[in-house]
């Protein structure tokens, strides 16, 4: 006998999004095997709609167990059919993985699901669309049967009221006030539309759920037909949706069949049709009256208001527009009650919103939550956070009339008006995230050019003005912006927003005013410095890694030369714009590497390591370039410190022809580099031969120099033309707890200069670093070499907010740093002694997000820990030593030298500063990049007024080489490295240098995106010539 | 590609087939324009004045309607059409990547339709998938999560 | 077919519940075949086609079978585990198709477990 009881049902996902993903071939692939295997009367496959997860489709679920299934191929069916559906066996590697953790088996294990709360998608994902009977299984047309049964219009109404529910279509105008209009409405004729012109980028719940469930919105349509007094509706589908348009089709048909839809439903004697309508790709038609416009077969624009639909609607009749996601409300708040949905969300926001996540998220989809819910548990907990290793900047919610939201406002709680107070609107929900790769300025362009070629065109601010700004925008993406654009922009959207005529145009400068009032400096530097600070606008750059560069060295002309075997040519290009290559090459966290075309292939081409085999190439070979100068001019500097900043600018300034004096306080050159970053990391010799290379062009360096004991900055403004301060921050913040006073309490950086300089330094048995950025590192790595037997590192947030280089933090693990994260220090112990004896440390957990963007940690109260230890490193921050600089010298509030961001002067003339002393984001290319900024500043400070005279000699450049690279598939090249046992044995290099073979194989891999115009011209060469 | 042979009787007698079929509504006129396009890809003139005739709307409205919305063409179209969704997620995802691949692949802009007659290339408004951003639509078939690759491959099944 | 008055869509719920139910995971009785691979080699695929016969034959409702990977008593296998949905799990050992169908009739229509074959009990 044929076993006919069921026993396993396979939910395939056909969404949209998974279909186009591959869906229907896993489908015809499942059908297949469950058929190979005998199974067909045992399992049963269920297609629905969209389960949520789109970015791990096509995805399966299987039950009873609740199994789930991703990323599935045709070529996955016959191994899941056969172990999981034949055997019972799980398939390991079918499983979704999160992240940061490990496999996961179930549906209800997958934060994604769990953090949910699903009412207008209770049965999206879950029950076959296709089957009225999967609807009525769960309560469908329940709702209705009561309403019809029990419930007159007006008692219908006041329960949509009490349950807070408002529009979930953008405006959020409270629905049950909407449906009284239109029941008080006079007339016999009255007409319900359900708004499925789901326009807004970005949003696609309406989709879903018109795929996933139609008959919960046939349903409510009904009880809204009842509540107002109106026997028909229309559903008004995009042209976009044909999926969703053949499943409310079917959907339809059913109900007529079931007699839930047409006359008399079930017996109750009333009536009501739906039809629907598809429109046809104009944006414009979401607008309610614009819509009306459209289903009565007119052009779609729309009118001013009121009258509003409720009044006048569907040809001149009251008519009830609500759109799909607010219908699919409505049954569950009949049947469980008004008091119920009121419970779940804030205030003024009830119940629950379905957003739909896209962008540089890991987990993009739908999710519905409950209102009050923070952004930041959106994106982290069920987002899952931003793709790769990249970090968030902002979220844009609520589409082309919405706003950006910035990192620093993780916490706003998703309601209303929360998002309304930051610039944002709810919207429809969509929500997309963007990482640091986002040019603010090109999504504002984006979005206005949307808007402008959706534009109706029936009154002037919205045809016109968003015109006008278009053309602001464009000019400043394209590098031509000029002064008193961004004021003008704003005068622009101000009138526009307050004489349009719909809410289309109304709110079509949301994007730009709310990227302005969050990123004004992006839009400042495209105009100010033509730069595009996230290397997107394509206009303002030759190749996106020499744009990422702060010190914007030819990277694609050094390695093209590389490639070639020129590695003398090499060099020249490197220094042309940076006077330490031997440094930058090891030291530098190479934000070239992070924006290089390659990685959205496979991996980023190696600069780093490139420049590194270039500049050693360069010492081995005691190649030293010729002492080229424009000329000589008059004029003499005096810089302070001789760090990255400090010589940077010397050379600037000298190849510039004036005559440079460094004064270095301690009695070795280097500054950071020399006592800060160890020589593991950073070989002397190699430092030295770059500070040689400055020496001969004749900076001269003045060792054992300190300010305010050897000079005073008075003094040397008297003494030189103008002075340049790289202080450096060398001042460690204190930890701030009981204890710190005690021996064997040191700050990192003087440990570390100790060290540098050879000084004696007593070896700790057990060791606690304090502190997440590269000093602890570098201080923990340190203490191993010199034997102590146990190091800690402890940090108050996670691995993943770890300032430090992530390659260091790796290589110090695997030197045997043990890391402690999520505690911070509350009390250092003494012995008797006066000695440090250990460390009392509080577990913290993550809590809030701050203004950083990062969850803030918060104590976790009890949970205290005693640490032994006889030593105690602080690393959580620096500033300058400002004391010595004379009362005169303005600081910021934190203590660091306060400068004009863009010219580095400070408010005394003649006297600029840069690098760390300024407080900037303290890497040593970003100091290097100060140094040299602050050159060209002083330079223009000597040469005011004076007309620049014809340069002396023309320096001759090397340039990169201009040939099309062949694409080769191979993967990035490793640098070897020592191994953690040979490293911890004493301070040789950890990293080694590629071998010629290798560098010149990596630089193979590079796309040469600078010769992108180039090649352009090839192309359509090429093409005119087909045609010939 | 099919050719219109306008003297042919049949051709006014399918359209006014589709009229009958929303004659009882209160305003054909996009549902027919929608279902003519769907027939001949396009909506050709000396159908658009039949219409007008037939329904006893002046042919500037006709026209009117037909223009305005992006799904209706009033010129001959390829016989496949692929719509690059230009929305803000496919945007920050690489649309721009799709775009300029199919170009190439294609050999034609944006607006422009292969000399074969084969394709026309349009950017659309949100698909509505962007979960598997960026995705594009051929005629009535989205496709999701494009690389160069993934599109040259589609590109194959219409070929 | 058509609903002519509210009753009939309660009727109409109730037949389709049955489908659902398994996504739902409700059901009177769940039945665990594990099935590793040690069952499967001990016959644990028969004695799942047996119990879903039997289950069949008799028209049972709200009842669910599921399988299960290997609980680590392989000298025990098959393996059969009756859950009942107020708690009450019961571990089969040792089973062959025949005993399989007996405890169908025994346990879930009867609710009388069948002791000599009970691994472990857990109220």
């Amino acid at each position: 006998m044929a076993i006919e009881i069921e026993r396993c049902q396979v939910l395939l996902c056909a969404g949209a999004a998974c279909i186009s993903s591959g869906a229907l071939r896993v489908k015809e692939a499942l059908v297949r095997e469950i058929q190979r295997n005998g199974l067909e009367t045992e399992v049963t496959l269920i297609e629905t709609g969209c389960v949520g997860p789109c970015n791990l489709g096509p995805l399966a679920i299987v039950y009873p167990e609740g199994v789930f299934y991703q990323k599935l191929t045709a070529d996955d069916v016959p191994e899941l059919v056969e172990e999981h559906l034949l055997k019972g066996r799980v398939v390991e590697r079918l499983l979704y993985q999160p992240p940061t953790e490990e496999k996961k088996k179930l549906v209800e294990e997958i934060d994604f699901f769990r953090r949910q709360e699903k009412i207008a998608l209770r049965n999206t994902g879950f029950i076959n669309p296709l089957s009225i009977e999967d609807y009525i299984a769960r309560d469908g047309y329940l709702a209705l049967a009561q309403v019809l049964s029990t419930l007159t219009p007006e008692e219908v109404i006041a329960e949509v009221k009490k349950s807070g529910l408002r529009g979930r279509g953008g405006a959020g105008f409270p629905t049950g006030l909407k449906w009284e209009f239109t029941h008080n409405a006079p007339g016999k004729e009255k007409y319900v539309i359900c708004n499925a012109d789901e326009g807004d980028p970005g949003a696609f719940m309406d989709r879903s759920i018109l795929e996933g469930d139609p008959h919960s919105v046939l349903e409510a349509m009904a009880i809204a037909g009842y509540a107002v007094g109106a026997n028909q509706g229309y559903i008004y589908v995009r042209a976009e949706y044909p999926l969703a348009v053949e499943r409310l089709d079917y959907a339809i048909s059913q109900a007529r069949d079931y007699g839930v839809l047409g006359k008399d439903i079930m017996g109750t004697g009333f009536d009501f049709e739906v039809e629907i309508r598809i429109g046809a790709g104009a944006f414009v038609c979401g607008e309610e009256t614009a819509l009306i416009a459209s289903v009565e077969g007119k052009r779609g624009m729309p009118r001013p208001k009121p009258p509003f639909p409720a009044q006048n609607g569907l040809w001149e009749k009251p008519t009830l527009i609500n759109n799909v996601e607010t219908y699919a409300n409505i049954p569950p708040i009949i049947l469980k009650g008004a008091d119920w949905f009121s419970q779940i969300g804030t205030g003024t926001s009830k119940g629950t919103k379905v957003f739909a996540l896209a962008g540089d998220v890991n987990n993009t989809g739908l999710v519905e939550v409950p209102m009050g819910i923070s952004l930041g548990e959106i994106v982290y907990d069920l987002g899952g956070g931003v793709r790769g290793d990249k970090r968030l900047k902002a979220v844009q919610i609520g589409g082309p009339s919405g706003g950006c939201i910035p990192i620093g406002n993780l916490n706003v709680k998703i309601d209303y008006e929360s998002l309304k107070e930051l610039g944002a609107i709810m919207g429809s929900g969509g929500l997309i995230v963007m990482d640091e790769d986002t040019c603010m300025v090109d999504l504002a362009r984006f979005f206005l050019e949307f808007v402008q070629d959706e534009s109706c065109g029936k009154c002037t601010p919205c045809r016109i003005g968003t015109k006008r700004m278009l053309e602001i925008l464009e000019r400043i993406t394209r590098g031509e912006g000029k002064e008193g654009d961004i004021e003008l922009l704003e005068d622009l959207a101000w009138k526009i927003k307050t004489t349009a005529l719909c809410g289309l145009g109304q709110t079509a400068p949301n994007p730009v005013l709310s990227t302005l009032q969050y990123f004004r400096e992006e839009y400042e530097a495209h105009i100010r410095e033509k730069t595009c600070p996230a290397v997107v606008c394509r206009p303002l750059f030759r190749a996106p890694c020499q744009h990422a560069c702060p010190l914007q060295m030819d990277i694609p002309g050094y390695v093209s030369r590389v490639k070639e075997g020129d590695y003398l040519g090499a060099y020249q290009i490197i220094r042309e714009d940076n006077p330490l290559p031997s440094v930058c090459g090891r030291v530098c966290h190479h934000p070239c590497e992070s924006k290089c075309r390659r990685g959205q292939m496979d991996e980023a081409v190696a600069i780093d390591d490139i420049k590194r085999f270039v500049a050693d190439y360069a010492r081995q070979n005691k190649i030293s370039l010729p002492v080229v100068m424009e000329r000589r001019r008059e004029g003499q500097i005096a810089v302070v410190g001789s760090g990255p900043a400090g010589l940077t600018a010397a050379y600037f300034l000298a190849k510039k022809g004036y005559q440079v004096t460094i004064l270095e306080e301690q009695p070795v050159a280097g500054g950071m580099l020399a006592l800060g970053i160890p020589a593991y990391r950073l070989p002397r010799e190699a430092l030295n031969y770059d500070i040689d290379q400055l020496r001969a062009m004749g900076v001269e360096i003045k060792l054992n120099q300190k300010l305010g004991r050897d000079f005073t900055l008075e003094s040397l403004r008297n003494q030189f033309s103008a002075v340049f301060l790289a202080i450096g921050a060398w001042k460690s913040v204190p930890l701030g707890v009981p204890g710190e006073e005690l021996k064997g309490v040191v700050p990192a950086l003087d440990l570390l200069k100790r060290i540098n300089l050879g000084e004696k330094v007593e070896v700790p048995a057990r060791a606690v670093v304090v502190g997440g950025g590269n000093a602890a590192v570098d201080a923990a790595r340190i203490l191993l070499r010199m034997g102590a037997e146990e190091v800690h590192l402890v940090y108050r947030r996670t691995r993943g907010e770890m300032p430090a280089i992530s390659e260091e933090i790796e290589d110090g693990e695997k030197e045997g740093v043990i890391f402690d994260f999520l505690m911070t220090p509350l009390e250092i112990i003494g012995d008797e002694n006066g000695q440090v004896s250990g460390i009392k440390l509080q577990r913290m957990r993550l809590g809030d997000f701050d203004r950083s963007g990062r969850r803030k940690p918060v104590p976790i109260e009890g949970a205290e820990e005693l640490m032994k230890c006889d030593l105690v490193v602080s690393a959580i921050g620096q500033v300058p030593e400002a004391d010595n600089l004379g009362e005169r010298m303005p600081l910021d509030y934190r203590g660091n030298i306060a400068v004009n961001p863009y010219t580095l002067a400070t408010s005394l003339s003649g006297v600029f500063a840069g690098g760390d002393a300024i407080g900037k984001e303290a890497t040593v290319v970003n100091a290097m990049a100060l140094g040299k900024k602050a050159a060209f500043s002083i330079h223009d400070y000597l040469q005011a007024g004076e007309e620049e005279e014809e340069k002396l000699i023309e320096i001759p450049k090397v340039g990169a080489i201009e040939e099309p690279p062949v694409m080769k598939e191979t993967p990035r090249v490793k640098a070897p490295k020592l191994s953690p046992q040979e490293r911890v044995c004493g301070f040789a290099e950890v990293k080694l240098c590629l071998s010629e073979t290798d560098a010149r194989e990596e630089a193979e891999r590079c796309l040469r995106c600078d010769l992108e115009k180039v090649m352009k011209k090839y192309q359509q060469l090429a093409l005119v010539e087909e045609e010939e | 590609m099919e050719t219109i042979k306008w003297e042919d009787e049949h051709i006014f007698q399918e359209v006014d087939s589709i009229i009958e079929k929303y004659w009882e509504e209160k305003s054909p006129l996009l549902c027919v324009l929608q279902e003519i396009s769907l027939r001949w890809h396009y909506l050709p003139r000396p159908l658009m004045q039949h219409v007008a005739e037939k329904l006893d709307v002046p042919s500037s409205k006709v026209y009117g309607v037909a223009t305005f919305y992006s799904f209706l063409e009033t010129e001959p179209i390829g016989q496949h059409v692929v719509r690059v969704c230009e929305s803000a997620p496919c945007h920050v995802r690489g649309a721009m990547d799709v775009l300029s691949t199919l170009k190439r692949e294609l050999g034609i802009k944006e607006g422009e339709t292969t000399r074969d007659g084969k394709f026309t290339l349009e950017v659309t408004s949100c698909l509505g998938v962007c979960g598997v951003a960026p995705a594009m639509m051929i005629d009535q078939v989205t496709y999701g999560n494009l690389t160069p690759e993934r599109i040259r491959e589609v590109l194959t099944l219409y070929n | 077919m058509k609903i002519k008055t509210i009753e009939d869509l309660k009727k109409i719920k109730e037949e389709a519940q049955q489908k659902t139910a398994l996504r739902e995971g409700v059901g009177d009785y769940k039945l665990v075949v594990y099935m590793g691979t040690c069952g499967i080699a001990a016959g644990a695929r028969g004695v799942m086609s047996a119990i879903l016969e039997e289950i069949s034959k008799r028209e049972l409702k709200n009842i669910i079978v599921t399988q299960a990977g290997c609980i680590g008593l392989c000298d025990r296998e098959p393996l059969v585990g009756v859950e009942k949905r107020d708690g009450e799990k019961i571990l089969y050992g040792n089973l062959t198709p025949e005993k399989a169908r007996q405890i169908v009739a025994s346990h879930l229509v009867n609710g009388q477990i069948i002791g000599d074959w009970v691994v472990s009990a857990q109220q």
